[in-house]
């Protein structure tokens, strides 16, 4: 892997670094690496209480079919069974799982009377060990009447469809067609439309660790305790004790070190009402830990599954006019996010363009699969595959290019704040800069010529490029704004950290998220290190847990570093400004006169008179007549950091207002072989530069960017959901559903350019998503690229070797 | 993902371990590298009520050459196999064949008699066997029997392994000057299974024609396979582009692969044209060479 250099800044971008930051922008080394790296993180999975059970879930093996019978005495029999509970049992403890949507899909978590999806639970089990658990599933017996599994969803939306859920009218659960600017004035005054009809297939966040729980009801003063993995324990800890049947002032939600998430498992519900219910049931601590199958069959949060039919208006010069997206989108057979992906991919979809109009027209069909939910890109994704298909489509329409469209419909940096058309505002950039230092980067030209002679042998070299958009620090709003009327129009993100210094000066810093595979210690301590003028090793880091009262929407959205440095700069900016206010008291001087300087508190101008923190930390602790007369005891600040810039959207949805301001940019040019007979696609090389504002720390940013490229090459590549004409999953493990290893990833070089956010402390953006945001479209381009010769236009992803010959042969070409 | 209880033996020697295989006949499993038998366990895809370990049992781990054959013992793992002077001068499509299967630390658990006995029909051990015109060595109490590599695989994880027996060894003839050989495939991922794969071993006559040829595909049926209309096609002929052209077009003559999420019928059929394709221009290549270098 490439070493990026610390920081690296251009003329372009006017190297917006300031000269007296110390910590923001060096690669501060990760707090959070020896605890992980030497496995002594604690996990749900380490999570060990007296007399605690394990759980296991009984799935079904059909997509669609209703429950004649279960019958549990054998499973109950065995030594070791604690429980076992059908959906009607469990839906005794616990209640329906909650749901952001508006239409009537209730879900529990154990399926009652009717199975949904090939992997549903429909009974669950307590016993002393998981072997055990496993053996009394297998020993239920369950009849079942098999209905007819619904699985095509553009079939699912025929009115005489079998229906998923007899609550609603259609399986089309949710249909919109929003226009924003004169969508039909630009596609009448096009030179040229261009249209593509593509395929965007349903993926998971695949977290090394699955998602898990462990509860433990109380029921004398009826308290549950529950360890997660879950990102919501200081967001929605409201809805998860609604769901588990316990007063919200009775619940609490211990937030454990989390195995990866992806963006996967910010709710988990079920994982939680499955280990409520059993701990209900039994009296005894449960741990309820998905294992690989649960997680592939069940998660509840799989990728978007979209069909694009999508149009992009040009005018004769090849200016962007205008882009018209219709979209049919699987969601499973439930609903619990609503359309929240396509709030989401509303920030975004017409992309670094000055695209003048949009119609964005969506159905949100209902299937007999598992549930969509939220990951890495989070319904943003297959937008910008589109979209950047479409301008590559234009540039070979229009024998433009495809550097040279982009050039020309780029917004300039001038003209940011930019307001797209549905509303969502970019808060900077400067795309061209980006453009222009990836093609520098990738030495075009050297690979031009390499492919000019591997096409004289017969090989087929191509060379992708895309230039993407990453929006990064959501809003609520854009999980509601496509209804009129939301059940629950939320319009809070927070984020909040406290900070105490102690008696001795030590800085101690309890922040609301949970350690989800971010770097949260890392990047508070190098803001408290930049505030105080300390070493960022010297600042302690713990996570609230949910009785503290801290306000956290967590690491989602690519919001975490963001939002951490507001908090954390608020926080530390109360305290340091309370701490000059002591010592200015003490040294008889005023306030005014002493500033903060490498952790010393001294007068300016005259630095031999000075207090240490510990100094402070004492006499704040300990000596109140010695303090000013209005202070407190103490040194602790709370800092709740709300979302930095957002509207609301307008009532008639015009507008859907700024909900995703801070907007990271990249570009990245993927060389790839195509291996014409066997459909092969093989990476020789990826490029990528990015501009995610400010850089709060190189090789944190450099993991994100390269972690999600990785998972980019495997959604261009191989990770696809497949079902079977009966609705079964022909992916259940591993060895189905592909992931890129260490051997399907080039070497990947990563360079940064700054454009600084206007709306953030110090300028940071998110950086969190935009390698999975960008990677399949650029490889998409790359493979077109190498297939030129044939003509190949690739349409639906993954690229997988049949489809690949399929394409070839389609085109006439190979063998 | 846990496996059903089971009882767990291990034996220290041979006689031992046939005994337990006859008392306990179909119930029974053999646990070598446990590189197959342990996964499908713990899916309970297979539920063994008793599993019989022989790592302990002494002998099994020999790899000798002894007049022309090369024998290679039930505890042979893949990666002394694959790593052997003696596979690499005198089976070279062994290593070669073996070099895919999985990645380094599985091959330095599993075997070669365990993959062959598995009888995975996407296998690459198997078929390189097959193409060896190798033998299985099946022990039971009641005696030793070979039965040739054409005859042991009868379907999708199934031989004609009987209850109570088990393999202790297979062999295949050296591989001699004259011939070349080649393994070929098209794995998604590094280390996967393959899609489809092609061993082939072929031997140039005196005349400069192509003598014997062997074909095997995994990937490409319900078991490793023959491809006979191929070999035959080739055999006798001058082993140029348009013979090898030919013999590849007739590669999927009579195959029935198995359609999975990895690729269709058909697609396979295609992969078997153009693999075989592929793996008779080396070993015809290799065939000419003075050796066959892996």
């Amino acid at each position: 892997m490439s070493t990026v250099e610390d920081r690296p800044t251009t003329a372009t971008t006017g190297s917006p670094r300031e000269g007296e930051r110390r910590w923001i922008g060096r690669s501060v080394a990760r707090k959070e690496d020896p605890k992980l790296l030497a496995g002594r993180a604690t996990y749900v999975g380490d999570v060990m209480l007296p007399g605690m059970l394990y759980g296991a879930v009984l799935g079904s093996p059909h997509a669609h079919a209703r429950i004649v019978s279960i019958d549990t005495s054998a499973a109950e029999a065995i030594p070791g069974v604690a429980a076992v509970l059908t959906g009607a049992q469990a839906a005794e403890l616990v209640n329906p799982m909650p749901a952001f949507c508006a239409e009537p899909v209730p879900q529990t978590a154990v399926a009652i009377e009717r199975v949904r999806y090939p992997g549903e639970a429909v009974a669950i089990v307590a016993a002393t060990d998981r072997y055990i658990a496993e053996d009394a599933c297998a020993a239920i017996r369950v009849e079942y009447e098999v209905l007819p599994a619904v699985v095509d969803p553009e079939a699912a939306m025929a009115a005489d469809a079998t229906r998923i859920h007899e609550t609603l009218d259609s399986n089309v659960a949710f249909h919109r067609v929003l226009d924003f600017g004169d969508v039909e004035g630009d596609l009448a005054r096009a030179h040229t439309i261009v249209r593509t009809r593509a395929r965007w297939h349903r993926m998971c966040a695949s977290p090394m660790e699955t998602a898990g729980a462990v509860a433990s009801w109380n029921p004398f003063d009826k308290s549950m305790t529950v360890y997660s993995n879950s990102n919501f324990h200081n967001f929605l800890p409201w809805a998860f004790a609604g769901m588990l049947g316990v007063s919200t002032n009775r619940m609490r939600m211990i937030p454990c070190a989390v195995g990866g998430s992806f963006g996967s498992k910010h709710f988990i519900t079920k994982v939680l009402a499955i280990a409520g219910a059993l701990t209900k049931a039994t009296g005894k601590p449960v741990q309820y830990m998905e294992d690989r199958v649960d997680n592939i069959a069940a998660n509840d949060n799989v990728g978007c599954d979209r069909i694009y039919d999508a149009e992009l208006a040009l005018a004769e010069d090849g200016e962007m006019l205008g882009l018209t997206l219709k979209i049919v989108d699987d969601y499973g057979a439930y609903f619990q996010f609503a359309h929240g992906q396509h709030g989401n991919a509303m920030a975004q979809p017409t992309g670094p363009y000055r695209i003048g109009s949009l119609r964005y027209d969506v159905s949100c069909v209902l299937t007999n699969k598992v549930q969509q939910g939220f990951f890495r890109g989070a319904g943003a994704d297959p937008g910008n595959f589109v979209l950047e298909r479409l301008v590559d489509k234009a540039s070979e329409v229009m024998g433009i290019d495809r550097a040279e469209i982009r050039r020309r419909n780029f917004i300039a940096p001038e003209q940011f704040p930019f307001k797209t058309p549905p509303g969502n505002v970019y808060d900077s950039g400067n795309y061209a800069a980006v453009l222009d230092r990836a093609l520098e980067l990738a030495g075009i030209d050297d690979w031009r010529a390499e492919q000019e002679r591997m096409r004289a042998e017969g090989r087929y070299l191509g060379i992708g490029l895309a230039t993407c958009q990453e929006r990064t620090g959501y809003n609520a709003s854009e999980w509601w704004f496509l209804y009129d009327n939301p059940p629950l129009p939320a319009t809070s993100t927070p984020e909040s950290v406290k900070i105490d210094v102690d008696a001795m000066g030590g800085v101690r810093v309890e922040v609301g998220c949970p350690l989800w595979g971010n770097s949260p210690e890392t990047v508070v301590s190098q803001v408290v290190a930049e505030e105080f003028g300390i070493d960022p090793a010297d600042v302690s880091v713990t996570y609230a847990d949910s009785t503290t009262g801290a306000m956290s929407a967590g690491p989602g959205g690519s919001r975490l570093t963001i939002m951490l440095s507001g908090a954390t700069r608020g926080a530390a900016r109360t305290i340091r400004d309370k701490m000059i206010r002591i010592a200015a008291h003490a040294m008889e001087m005023d306030p005014a006169d002493v500033e903060c300087v490498d952790g010393t508190f001294r007068a300016k101008g005259a630095p031999g008179t000075s207090m240490s923190m510990a100094d402070i930390g004492m006499r704040a602790a300990l000596f109140f007549h010695s303090t000013p007369e209005d202070e407190s005891s103490g040194l602790v600040a709370v800092h709740t950091y709300d979302h930095p810039y957002s509207t609301p959207p307008s009532d008639d949805r015009k507008d859907m207002g700024a909900f995703y301001p801070m907007v990271s940019h990249a570009c990245h040019i993927p060389i790839v072989e195509v291996d014409v007979e066997t459909g092969l696609v093989t990476l020789r090389a990826y490029y990528a530069v990015n501009d995610c504002g400010t850089v709060m720390n190189p090789t944190l940013v450099e993991g994100q960017i390269v972690g999600g490229i990785v998972q980019g090459i495997g959604a261009a590549l191989m990770e696809e959901y497949r079902y079977g004409e009966d609705g079964a999953l022909d992916t259940p493990t591993f060895r189905e559903y592909l992931m890129p290893s260490m051997h399907e990833v080039p070497e990947i070089v990563v360079e940064h350019l700054e454009t600084p956010s206007p709306f953030t402390e110090y300028g940071v953006k998110g950086a969190g998503e935009g390698g999975r945001l960008v990677a399949p479209t650029a490889i998409a381009s790359a493979v077109d690229d190498a297939l030129k010769p044939l003509g190949v236009w690739v349409d639906e992803l993954p690229m997988t070797p049949e489809r690949v010959v399929n394409l070839v042969q389609g085109a006439g070409g190979g063998s | 993902m846990k496996p059903a209880a089971f009882a767990y033996l291990a034996p220290r020697d041979l006689d031992e371990a046939l005994d337990q295989l006859a008392e306990h006949g179909a119930d029974a499993r053999v646990l070598a590298g446990g590189q197959s038998l342990v996964r499908l366990m713990n899916a309970r895809l297979a539920s063994p009520a008793v599993v019989v370990d022989i790592n302990r049992v002494a002998g099994l781990d020999a790899l000798e050459r002894h007049n022309g054959t090369l024998r290679l013992g039930a505890t042979v793992r893949q990666r002394t196999s694959e790593l052997s002077p003696d596979v690499a001068a005198h089976a070279p499509l062994l290593a070669e064949a073996g070099a895919h299967v999985a990645h380094a630390p599985v091959r330095s658990r599993g075997t070669v008699v365990g993959s062959v006995a598995f009888a995975d029909p996407s296998a690459e051990l198997p078929t390189a066997l097959l193409a060896l015109d190798g033998r299985v060595v099946v022990r039971s109490r009641s005696g030793e029997r070979t039965v040739e590599a054409d005859d042991f695989f009868t379907g999708p994880f199934t031989t004609s392994l009987a209850p109570g027996e088990m393999v202790v060894a297979v062999e295949v003839p050296v591989t001699t000057a004259g011939t070349g050989t080649a393994f070929v495939e098209v794995a998604r991922r590094h280390g996967d299974l393959p899609v489809c794969g092609v061993a082939a071993t072929v031997t140039r006559g005196d005349d400069g024609r192509v003598g014997a040829t062997r074909i095997a595909l995994c990937g490409a049926g319900e078991r490793p396979v023959r491809a006979r209309a191929a070999e035959d096609a080739l055999t006798g002929s001058d082993g140029g582009t348009d013979a090898v052209a030919e013999a590849a077009a007739r590669a999927s003559e009579g195959l029935s692969p198995i359609a999975d999420c990895h690729g269709s019928a058909d697609f396979r059929r295609h992969l078997a044209r153009v693999l075989t394709g592929r793996a008779l221009r080396t070993a015809i290549d290799r065939a000419a060479g003075e050796a066959n270098d892996v």
